[in-house]
């Protein structure tokens, strides 16, 4: 069964081998059919994408962005579609946490300003060059002053309670239930 | 000098029969409403109506969880609406946060902020949970016990208190200004160019 789950994927990895070829910085690899994955180090992330919106992958679906908090980095996802190759691609770069900065890739493809904004909001993930980064978005004024974000060690549970004044479920003094 | 006291019955027999709802749709409970509306629930017969005017509506229904972006709006929409005025709150999250308890992002109790008179438990009430609802505060319009917006009125200090703490004082002004810095940096730009 495991060699079914891992059959490969011809054409993607014609496509995967293309790409290398002119970003030979990047590590890629075939998930599964039509899902390709390219690791890509932070700095070249511009340059990836340009060879990339070049060779056939003209949509940025999504940039999301992963707290990995025992290594101590945040894993930034860029979700490409291909309509003429028929594929997704996601193109992962890693970034040390305590100083998030990248730079944007909002002349490449213009959609994502919105997600930088996003990724910034909630993961104080900083895309230099984009001039919209401080724009109200989600986040209400009075949680960005806190510094609400999802990143692990926030202490959401924490905020919310302090926010909302729910007592704890176990406290001896309750007067206001949550459950 | 007419005592109009006399005519409350009258009066309250008449609004139970013509609730105006203003068409502001929170949560996951704005799906419930086309169905209530249309053909198959037919709410008109009750002689209700979506109305986009707060102005003219009378029921305000929060139709689901909401978030403190919204509560500002619900609160502003609900002031701005005459009295007499009722609220129905839809679902558990109004409630006490329902799935949402954790939540950062959803109000826990919605009737510390504004007045609720009729809330339907259950995530989410069907169309004829939503009906029963509005058949109670028919009921309590026509006894004269949906005193809600007396309520808000009578206690504004303690609503009033709540809302302050969850957004800060001088809410209302900041939220309103604050696209304002944005929308001069584009104008700014503009004359630029």
């Amino acid at each position: 069964m495991a060699e079914e789950v891992k059959a490969s994927w011809s054409k993607g990895e014609e496509i995967v081998r293309m790409l290398l070829e002119k970003a030979p910085y990047a590590e890629g690899t075939v998930r599964r059919e039509r899902r390709l994955e390219f690791k890509v180090p932070a700095d070249r992330i511009v340059d990836f994408l340009r060879t990339a919106k070049a060779n056939g992958f003209e949509l940025l679906l999504q940039i999301t962005a992963v707290d990995w908090l025992k290594e101590g980095e945040i894993e930034l996802v860029y979700q490409l579609f291909s309509i003429s190759h028929g594929t997704h691609a996601m193109v992962k770069t890693r970034l040390p946490r305590d100083e998030a900065r990248i730079s944007t890739v909002m002349d490449i493809y213009p959609v994502a300003e919105t997600y930088e904004r996003d990724a910034h909001e909630f993961f104080k993930v900083t895309f230099e060059g984009n001039p919209k980064l401080e724009m109200p978005w989600i986040l209400e004024d009075e949680d960005r002053e806190v510094g609400v974000s999802h990143r692990k060690d926030f202490d959401m549970l924490g905020y919310v309670k302090r926010k909302y004044k729910l007592l704890d479920r176990f406290d001896e003094d309750k007067e206001n239930y949550v459950i | 000098m007419v005592d109009w006291r006399l005519y409350e019955p009258l009066i309250n027999f008449a609004r139970k029969r013509s609730m105006w709802i203003v068409a502001f749709c929170t949560g996951c409970g704005g799906i419930e409403m086309p169905p209530l509306m249309t053909s198959r629930y037919d709410l008109e017969r009750f002689g209700m109506m979506p109305n986009p005017a707060p102005r003219m509506a009378d029921l305000f229904l929060i139709t689901g969880y909401v978030t403190p972006k919204t509560l500002k709006r619900i609160i502003i929409t609900y002031e701005m609406q005459p009295d007499p005025k009722y609220v129905l709150a839809h679902g558990s999250c109004p409630l006490n946060g329902g799935i949402y308890w954790d939540a950062y992002n959803a109000i826990k109790h919605l009737d510390k902020y504004i007045p609720v008179d009729v809330a339907i438990a259950g995530c989410m009430p069907r169309p004829e949970a939503v009906m029963d609802g509005i058949k109670k505060i028919m009921d309590l319009i026509e006894t004269g016990k949906a005193d809600g917006w007396k309520r808000y009125k009578e206690n504004y200090e303690y609503y009033k208190k709540n809302q302050d703490e969850l957004f800060g004082e001088g809410w209302r002004e900041k939220t309103a200004r604050r696209w304002i810095p944005w929308l001069m940096g584009r104008e700014k730009k503009r004359e630029e160019e």
